[in-house]
């Protein structure tokens, strides 16, 4: 899998120990506490599935790593470095990506705009005045991800004109722009086809070695076959965590959220 | 108040101090090396009860103008527009009844009438596009200011006032100390400005009992907080809107009633009340009612001390206090974040 | 205001050179020989006056189209500018002008007018939407009464006189026929930068950030910084605006950048349509010409010849009614209801917009 690793060398932080590290991490909105005492550790290339009902605090837990809003107590640290107070788009040039579980792409411009806008939002040229050349690497390293989640036939259109799953490609391909340390999936398989959802884990299990992840999946199957760990959440805490197969036995787990499911 | 105090303990001693301070300012007797350095008491008295009876006509015209931002999330800037017509409409009623008190209701009317036939015919038909609507309030401005022009001309109205509010007032604020008997001297006021002071106090207090106690304010809060809420609860939220509009702009008109007694009426006030309105709503608060009046009083007396004690750079200080609540606090300062 | 220039080509295809349309060539052929066929007073009066305002409004449709920040700031930092030039330069107020040469007093005043529009833009940008438009306002009053009352820096009510171009090539620049195409060349350079930053990495950036600033944030664009920067871009085009305004009338004061003309720029921006960089100068051209022959018109139908402020809100309403993207707006939906598929009701040529 060709993703671009232009500058994968630029590491920063003291100490590259754990890829993320939240040590009592919450978020309270008023009186409402989403999240609380959030203490999780991911390794470098660690690729970890997050369970949970709906409003388990999953989303709202991406939205504190990732900056979309600052968490209310606690450290986030990300490579060693503390990212806790820095604003989204520090965190996103740190290698830092994600994907959005309802698509918030940009309508209005095409396929490959929306590509080139994430590959140029961690390139340095991002405030560049002046327009790429033919064979500029920004424009190469776009159309490379465009290809790479099959767009090419659409690559012109205007997003507005895709399909749902194409969208969800396209969200895909936005996250693995630039050269990314460790990618935050929100229920990525959420309404695909199955054969849009094998070409999903197909992606997600050729990405570099390096390259960690937390997956927000409903889908069982496509959660345990695509992570190493996994995480469960409930009412806004971590309830459990453990291997794929530990999670799959434990009473608790199933009682607690596989017992509705028709899993099998 | 108290979580305020309990999280900004420094802001609170310097905002206690600052008011004991102001309070000394007011009710003392001053001594000679103040008055050498500022000077003469009465003229410090005058400028402040200017500005705060300035920041009473300040809060009738902005307090409006928020309600209808608050609610609607309509930018009106056709707002000093509605002043200007309802100040021309009480000047109209008032010389031709011969009774100052029917101005009020009569411009209180007829603006009334004026906003809501701009919230049905206009604004209902671009609901939720903000900017179209903001576009839609120059356009009317522009229109008003050249059919009031082409209406009442060019020249300065001013509305006469009754016998019995014309004419100054014993206060109980000392100015100084007679040097020949030894006597307090009191600070004489002008009738009008005092009873205009009290009336947007009690609009002012009314508006926030109607806000605060009914089930009509409790709906248009909680519309102002979350109008998706409201539309839910089975609300007639056109005919919510509606009202509030038409009870905006009756402000508007019934703030122009006074501004025409107690300055005048001419072609281009309504653009500096609208100015004087952001401004306000800018340094209190979008929204927010007690922020317009916060925001009222900080503006007129800001306008009339600087006027008095530097008069050339009297227009920079309002901009300033705005630049400074902008760059610290951009929600204004009793705006939710 | 949702989408601009959604070509469907993208960035890639870079020949855009080879594919001007033809009609650019004939509107290029037509305003280079316009001075052999117009008047003075035309080419001054009428165009040189348009190109202006154009550049002016345009200013205000790059932050508004493109970044989706109205300001209405912009006529102010236009004054600023032309005040700059006649404090730094020559004006018959010899007390307060120092004289300087114009290749100091322009790059200066074009600096000031980017540094106070940058001041502006942080200030307004702090606060999300419709506030802009709140707040810029209020700073192009408070700049106007500032400068109505001082007199040390800014003279005060009557502002400056006798602010002229520098004879540079020994061509006197406020002659008609050469000031026509100094404004000619102003107003063709400020489009075609706009028109080329569009499809830059800033230009694509700002449009990111008008549609979806979270997400721009969480792919690693700095929002704030680029809606800033967008401010300082605008500032530069007002900047060259208002000095070729304060030639053109040779004199600046508090009422050139008061509350009236701060609303006329969007006005006109508005009613050239706020899509294409293209708008503002035919929005321009419009109320020059109705600035210009109005009174006339309206005296000839019986009213007052002051009722032109009538007229011009009234078309303003009727546009923003009717066609929010202005003329530009109505041409596209004229254009496209005649290319429309009578079967299927899908447009058969033409950009679909």
């Amino acid at each position: 899998m060709n993703v671009p690793v232009s500058n994968m060398t630029r590491i920063s932080g003291n100490g590259v120990g754990n890829a993320l590290e939240l040590r009592g991490v919450g978020k309270s909105f008023g009186a409402l506490a989403a999240l609380a005492d959030i203490n999780m550790v991911v390794k470098p290339g660690e690729r970890r599935a997050v369970l949970g009902s709906n409003g388990a605090g999953k989303t709202t837990l991406f939205n504190c790593i990732t900056g979309d809003f600052l968490a209310t107590a606690g450290t986030i640290r990300f490579f060693g470095e503390d990212i806790s107070a820095f604003p989204a788009y520090e965190r996103i040039r740190r290698g830092l990506r994600r994907t959005y579980q309802i698509s918030l792409l940009f309508t209005a411009l095409s396929v490959l705009d929306n590509v080139y806008l994430a590959c140029n939002g961690v390139s340095r040229g991002r405030f560049s005045f002046r327009r790429p050349q033919r064979n500029d690497a920004v424009t190469e390293s776009a159309e490379t991800l465009v290809n790479m989640v099959h767009l090419d036939s659409v690559r012109n259109t205007l997003v507005s004109d895709l399909s749902y799953g194409q969208q969800r490609q396209l969200e895909i391909a936005m996250a693995l722009s630039g050269a990314p340390r460790f990618i935050l999936f929100d229920e990525p398989a959420a309404g695909l086809s199955p054969a849009e959802r094998r070409e999903l884990i197909d992606i997600l299990t050729n990405l570099p070695g390096h390259v960690g992840y937390i997956i927000i999946e409903h889908d069982m199957d496509v959660a345990l076959r695509v992570s190493d760990s996994v995480t469960m959440m409930h009412n806004g805490r971590i309830f459990k965590e453990g291997k794929p197969a530990e999670i799959e036995d434990d009473p608790e787990v199933q009682a607690l959220y596989l017992g509705g499911e028709n899993h099998g | 108040m108290e979580r305020f105090s309990q999280r900004h303990p420094v802001w609170t001693a310097i905002i206690a101090v600052a008011a004991a301070f102001a309070l000394w300012l007011i009710f003392a007797v001053w001594p000679d090396w103040l008055i050498d350095l500022v000077g003469r008491k009465k003229i410090f008295l005058n400028a402040l009860f200017n500005g705060v009876t300035l920041g009473a006509l300040y809060f009738l015209v902005a307090s409006g103008f928020t309600l209808i931002f608050g609610l609607m999330r309509n930018v009106n800037l056709a707002h000093g527009s509605l002043y200007l017509f309802g100040g021309y409409v009480g000047y109209e009623v008032a010389t031709l009844t011969g009774q100052w008190l029917l101005a009020f209701p009569a411009a209180f009317f007829f603006t009334a009438i004026l906003g809501t036939l701009m919230q049905t015919l206009v604004f209902q038909r671009m609901e939720g596009e903000e900017l179209r609507q903001t576009l839609v309030t120059i356009g009317i401005s522009i229109v008003f200011a050249d059919l009031l022009l082409w209406i009442w001309g060019g020249d300065f109205y001013n509305i006469g006032l009754p016998g019995w509010l014309s004419g100054p007032m014993d206060t109980f604020f000392i100015t100084s100390i007679s040097r020949r008997t030894g006597e307090f001297i009191f600070l004489k006021y002008p009738m009008v400005r005092i009873v205009i002071l009290a009336a947007s106090i009690v609009v002012g207090v009314g508006m926030w009992l109607l806000l605060n106690r009914t089930r009509v304010g409790m709906i248009i809060r909680a519309g102002v907080d979350d109008r998706d809420m409201l539309a839910s609860t089975g609300v007639r939220i056109q005919l919510v809107f509606v009202g509030v509009f038409a009870f905006g702009a009756g402000l508007a008109g019934v703030a122009g009633v006074v501004g025409g007694s107690f300055q005048s009426l001419a072609p281009g006030e309504d653009i500096r009340f609208l100015l004087a309105s952001l401004v306000v709503v800018i340094v209190g608060g979008m929204g927010s009612i007690p922020g317009a009046a916060l925001g009222a009083l900080i503006i007129g007396t800001a306008e009339q001390f600087g006027s008095v004690y530097f008069p050339t750079y009297a227009v920079v200080l309002t901009f300033v206090i705005m630049v400074v609540v902008l760059a610290f606090r951009p929600q204004g300062l009793m705006g939710r974040a | 205001m949702a989408s601009i220039d959604t070509h469907a080509d993208g960035l890639t295809s870079q020949s855009w050179v080879e594919r001007i349309p033809a009609h650019y060539y004939f509107i290029a052929i037509a305003l280079i020989s316009m001075p052999v066929f117009a008047g003075d007073f035309i080419l001054f009066q009428i165009f040189g006056w348009t190109f202006i305002l154009g550049v002016i409004s345009l200013s205000l449709m790059f932050l508004a189209g493109y970044g989706g920040m109205v300001s209405l700031a912009q006529m102010t930092i236009a004054g600023l500018a032309g005040y700059m030039v006649a404090i730094f330069g020559n004006s018959a107020i010899d007390t307060i002008s120092q004289g300087w040469p114009w290749y100091v007093a322009i790059p200066l005043a074009l600096l000031i007018a980017v540094l106070f529009g940058t001041i502006v833009g942080w200030l307004a940008v702090r606060t999300d939407g419709i506030y802009t438009i709140m707040i810029t306002l209020a700073i192009a009053s408070a700049f106007f009464y500032f400068t109505r009352q001082n007199y040390v820096i800014f003279n005060g009510y009557s502002g400056f006189n006798g602010v002229l171009p520098p004879q540079l090539f020994g061509i006197d620049w406020r002659h008609p026929v050469a000031f026509y195409y100094l404004t000619l060349f102003w107003a063709v350079a400020a489009y075609c930068s706009v028109v080329y930053i569009s499809r830059a990495p800033f230009g694509l950036a700002l449009q990111g950030v008008r549609d979806n600033a979270r997400r721009m944030a969480a792919l690693g664009y700095n929002v704030t910084a680029h809606r800033v920067a967008a401010y300082a871009f605008a500032a530069l085009l007002a900047g060259i605006g208002g000095i070729l305004l304060t030639w053109q009338s040779g004199q600046i004061s508090p009422g050139t950048a008061g509350i009236g003309p701060a609303i006329d720029i969007l006005v006109i921006a508005v009613i050239g349509g706020l899509r294409h960089p293209v708008g503002p100068f035919i929005g321009a051209f419009i109320y020059v010409l109705l600035k210009t022959f109005a009174v006339d018109v309206l005296l000839s139908l019986g009213l007052a010849g002051e009722r032109f402020q009538l007229l011009i809100g009234l078309g303003f309403l009727i546009i923003v009614f009717w066609s929010p993207d202005g003329l530009l707006g109505l041409w596209e939906r004229f254009r496209s209801s005649r290319s429309r598929d009578p079967l299927t009701g899908r447009n058969g040529g033409g950009r679909e917009l």
